[in-house]
């Protein structure tokens, strides 16, 4: 690859010989000696990847469906036993935005892997 | 890359320009083949990352240099004797091709040839690198950069001090051969 030198004033004739036997070294490719059977040895030599298994499993539906049943309860506990109107409105607000959250999500979700 | 056939066929591919690069960026022969095989295991492990936002080749380079990096630094550690380019049978240069020179002329050539591969071990990692991608490897200064993760402005500084530096070392080395050979004769 030819060298552009940068911003330099022109070199004398020595100088410009030397570079220019400089270039030819740099661009001379050394020979190697590569054992046949270097790919395959490599290709051998390489971990087997992971099997992935394509069997369907439901654990994040199921923890989706136990969230809303647990959420539901935790809502109906509220009612029952809050007096406080304030931290009731706060909690059941929190839960009811969790519960249909959780319904909504759950629902599109299956319709989607139909 | 998704059977051992198709990564077979990358090694085979792509093996003459990990060993050559290798080979420059080590000065050595020593080791060559467990470093190339270093390469390509290390290829293999990133391949899943690898989202084809450069070439293969550009990707390889990057391990190749990193491989041939953390070679040095064993070798710093180790404290090893310098080994040359040239302590197989017979070095490389004997085998480059000079067509139609006479044999003082080779002779010259392949000492010359041995000055700069002496010299370029001793660049810092960074220069050796750029210059060999650059000539040896045909390499641009935008693939270069990208190879080794550096602005393009820092790769031509770099090439153009590392060529520097080369220079500068090969006058001093004829001067100091002429002067030797001057004192022989006298």
């Amino acid at each position: 690859m030819d060298y552009q030198p940068m911003n330099q004033p022109p070199s004398p004739p020595a100088a410009l010989e030397l570079d220019q036997r400089l270039t030819r070294a740099l661009e001379a490719v050394p020979e190697v000696r590569i054992p046949a059977d270097f790919a395959v040895r490599v290709a051998s030599q390489v971990p087997a990847r992971p099997v992935v298994s394509l069997t369907q499993t439901h654990y994040g539906d199921y923890a989706m469906f136990l969230g809303i049943v647990v959420t539901l309860a935790a809502l109906f506990i509220f009612g029952l036993h809050t007096s406080d109107r304030r931290t009731f409105n706060l909690a059941e607000t929190f839960l009811l935005t969790d519960f249909i959250g959780l319904t909504v999500w759950l629902s599109v979700r299956r319709h989607s892997l139909r | 890359m998704q059977t051992d056939l198709t990564f077979e066929q990358v090694v085979s591919d792509h093996q003459a320009m990990v060993f050559r690069t290798l080979l420059r960026l080590t000065g050595s022969r020593e080791h060559l083949d467990d470093l190339a095989q270093e390469v390509f295991l290390r290829l293999y492990r990133a391949l899943p990352s690898f989202r084809g936002e450069s070439l293969l080749t550009t990707y390889l380079y990057r391990i190749t240099v990193n491989v041939a990096q953390d070679e040095w630094k064993r070798r710093r550690r180790d404290d090893r004797t310098h080994i040359s380019i040239s302590d197989d049978t017979s070095g490389w240069e004997d085998r480059l091709q000079h067509p139609s020179r006479n044999a003082e002329q080779q002779i010259e050539e392949r000492e010359f040839q041995q000055a700069v591969e002496e010299h370029l071990q001793r660049l810092s990692q960074i220069e050796r690198a750029i210059l060999v991608l650059y000539h040896q490897e045909e390499r641009s200064y935008e693939q270069i950069a990208h190879a080794l993760n550096l602005p393009i402005g820092t790769v031509r500084t770099h090439l153009h001090r590392g060529r520097k530096k080369l220079r500068e070392a090969l006058q001093t080395h004829q001067t100091e051969e002429r002067r030797v050979a001057w004192t022989t004769n006298r």
